[in-house]
């Protein structure tokens, strides 16, 4: 008997060699180009080292010999599935450091639609983890929904994916006539054929049995490695920005009493993963009625401010985090007072989500490998910038 | 433990949708319904154009490229003086570097140029990506007029700079003109720019989704650069 296949049969007695496997840079599991050194003994994972940068395109030193303008139509890309909420982190920064204040309409309509994008977001990724599991299905739903909420925001900002609707101080312009009806009904169609997709993933017994106990995160891991958003709050982290440092108009959506509650489970595996995704859904949604139920009492106004034609920043530095959905998102911003920033470094909620499978991993099958990949939500220009 | 629940509960999901209407749309057949702020591809109208070359330095990526020279126009009166002119020679957009952001459209001071919902213009070879002016011009057909914003939305600031008294209307024996009314007075200039009806002042009522039927070509003449009425005395 060769020793090849001693590997393949793994343990049992006889003599085993670990294997080093490569996964990706092209696998699906993915979403992108990620790659995976995984050690196994068998079956058995041993090691796994994300290895990332494929995708590296530098948008860091690209936002530097850019005016803000530019800079958002940059940053808006990193994570292509929520674009909006990306925009939202650089030129809150930027009105905070010129002291700008924003017309109120805007910043409900940013609430409602930084929403509306994290809808999005969630949704994406509910039909493609049953898919990496091996359910077709579900896909069709999530997408169905999706295009639904896609109209909407295609409509107001004339993008699908890169919305490119946030200026500094405010939007690019007001909403079509009519709009925040057609958001109203799309949120309650979403809504109300929400049951679909549920009935294809909540307590489906295979997609139970692939996820239940399987790549389980404990809070400790999470804090060590700077994991945040659905993912921390699946291992029992009680951390939400909307709620604990509130920007735009989060800080009235999450009192008591509002309809803002963060959605946290204690399990720390796959499915607690999938679950907290799936009722952030219902949470955003019911947040995105309540942003449609306050625009409509708000008296008429503008939806941005007049700006200079070359727009400077005042010397200095601010940090600017926002809830992504995918998790934290922060923008350094260093200026010296030209229209350019000196730097601004980028904080996305993938590249430490992603560092966590190093931890996780070991100890996993191989067949769960993939179950554990895809619920860490992330995207993979999130990760290499 | 039986999968069996699951797979049932999962196809009652299946029926039940199958016996709905359709999601989907046949794309080549049905075309689709497009909003008319949809960013699909960029028209010039090349009268307006002055060669300012904003456009050409905001953009992000820089994929829009200008030449023009300058032309000598004479004097149209005795002992006047003779006046120089931007000549467009090359205006191209690289739709295969551009980024559809919309800056170009933004900053132009002239409304030169305005987004078409068109977006069927892919190609075999890359280098046909880059559309020529006469390209750009051809998609104009294809832009819609905006929508009707909402109604608590601030007045546009078209409208708003139109509506403000013109400069020097409160002065002795004022040359202030009525806004809009025309090039009576002395004060009053000549709109140096053409653009495409509004959505209400046109004939047709304000859609607010507009269908998107075929190829510039093959679109009714129906949304023109109007170079009619000047409706705004504005000034810019």
């Amino acid at each position: 008997m060769t020793s090849e296949l001693d590997v393949g049969m793994g343990a049992g007695g006889l003599a085993t060699a670990d294997m080093v496997l490569n996964i990706g840079p092209q696998h699906p599991a993915t979403h992108g180009v990620l790659r995976l050194r995984v050690v196994l003994d068998g079956e058995r994972i041993v090691s796994a080292e994300p290895v990332i940068g494929y995708m590296h395109r530098g948008a860091e030193k690209l936002f530097e010999v850019r005016d803000y303008r530019q800079i958002t139509v940059l940053a808006n890309r990193h994570d292509w599935l929520s674009a909006f909420s990306n925009e939202l982190g650089v030129v809150l920064g930027v009105e905070a450091m010129l002291g700008m204040e924003v017309p109120e309409r805007a910043v409900w309509l940013r609430t409602l639609l930084a929403e509306l994008n994290r809808v999005l977001n969630h949704l994406m990724f509910l039909g493609s983890y049953p898919l990496e599991l091996g359910a077709i299905t579900p896909v069709f739903y999530a997408f169905r929904e999706r295009e639904e909420l896609q109209a909407v925001m295609e409509e107001a900002s004339g993008g699908r994916m890169h919305y490119m609707f946030n200026r500094v101080g405010g939007l690019k312009e007001d909403v079509p006539a009519g709009w925040l009806g057609r958001v109203a009904s799309a949120v309650s169609a979403v809504r109300r054929r929400m049951p679909d997709l549920e009935a294809l993933i909540v307590g489906n017994e295979i997609l139970e049995a692939r996820t239940r106990g399987v790549g389980v995160l404990d809070v400790a891991t999470c804090t060590a490695y700077g994991v945040s958003g659905p993912i921390a709050r699946a291992s029992g982290l009680d951390i939400d920005l909307r709620r604990d440092d509130p920007y735009l108009a989060y800080a009235a959506l999450f009192a008591p009493g509002g309809p803002g509650r963060v959605v946290t489970r204690s399990e720390g595996d796959c499915l607690a993963r999938l679950q907290v995704l799936l009722e952030q859904v219902h949470v955003s949604l019911d947040l995105a009625d309540a942003c449609l139920d306050t625009l409509a009492m708000l008296p008429a106004g503008p939806v941005n401010q007049r700006l200079p034609k070359v727009l400077k920043v005042p010397e200095g530095e601010r940090y600017t985090a926002t809830e992504n959905p995918l998790g934290f998102n922060g923008y350094y911003l260093v200026s010296r007072g030209e229209k350019t920033p000196w730097r601004l470094k980028l904080r996305s909620a993938s590249f430490n989500n992603v560092q966590v499978l190093s931890q996780v991993l070991p100890g996993c099958l191989v067949a769960d490998m993939v179950a554990v990949l895809g619920s860490m939500f992330f995207v993979v220009g999130d990760i290499d910038k | 433990m039986s999968p069996l629940p699951g797979i049932l509960k999962g196809l009652a999901t299946t029926a039940r949708t199958a016996m709905r209407p359709t999601h989907t749309a046949e794309y080549p057949d049905v075309a689709p319904d497009l909003p008319p702020r949809s960013r699909g591809v960029i028209a010039l109208l090349e009268e307006n154009c002055t060669s300012c070359m904003l456009c050409a330095r905001e953009c992000p990526d820089w994929c829009i490229y200008i030449d023009s020279h300058k032309e000598t126009v004479p004097a149209t009166t005795e002992g006047g003086r003779d006046r120089q002119r931007n000549v467009l020679d090359r205006f191209a957009i690289d739709f295969s570097l551009c980024m559809y952001c919309g800056i170009c459209i933004e900053v132009c001071p002239f409304d030169a140029l305005f987004w078409s919902p068109q977006f069927e213009y892919s190609e075999v070879d890359i280098r046909d990506l880059i559309h020529e002016k006469d390209r750009l011009g051809q998609w104009m057909a294809t832009v819609p007029p905006p929508p009707a914003l909402d109604e608590r939305a601030a007045e546009p600031g078209e409208i708003a700079a139109a509506t403000k008294p013109a400069r020097g209307a409160g002065l002795v024996g004022g040359a202030g003109t009525a806004p809009g009314a025309g090039a009576t007075g002395p004060g009053a200039r000549m709109p140096r720019t053409v653009r495409p009806r509004p959505a209400g002042t046109g004939t047709r009522p304000p859609t607010p989704r507009e269908p998107l039927t075929g190829t510039p070509e093959s679109v009714p003449d129906d949304t023109p650069p109007a170079a009619g009425p000047p409706a705004d005395g504005e000034t810019r």
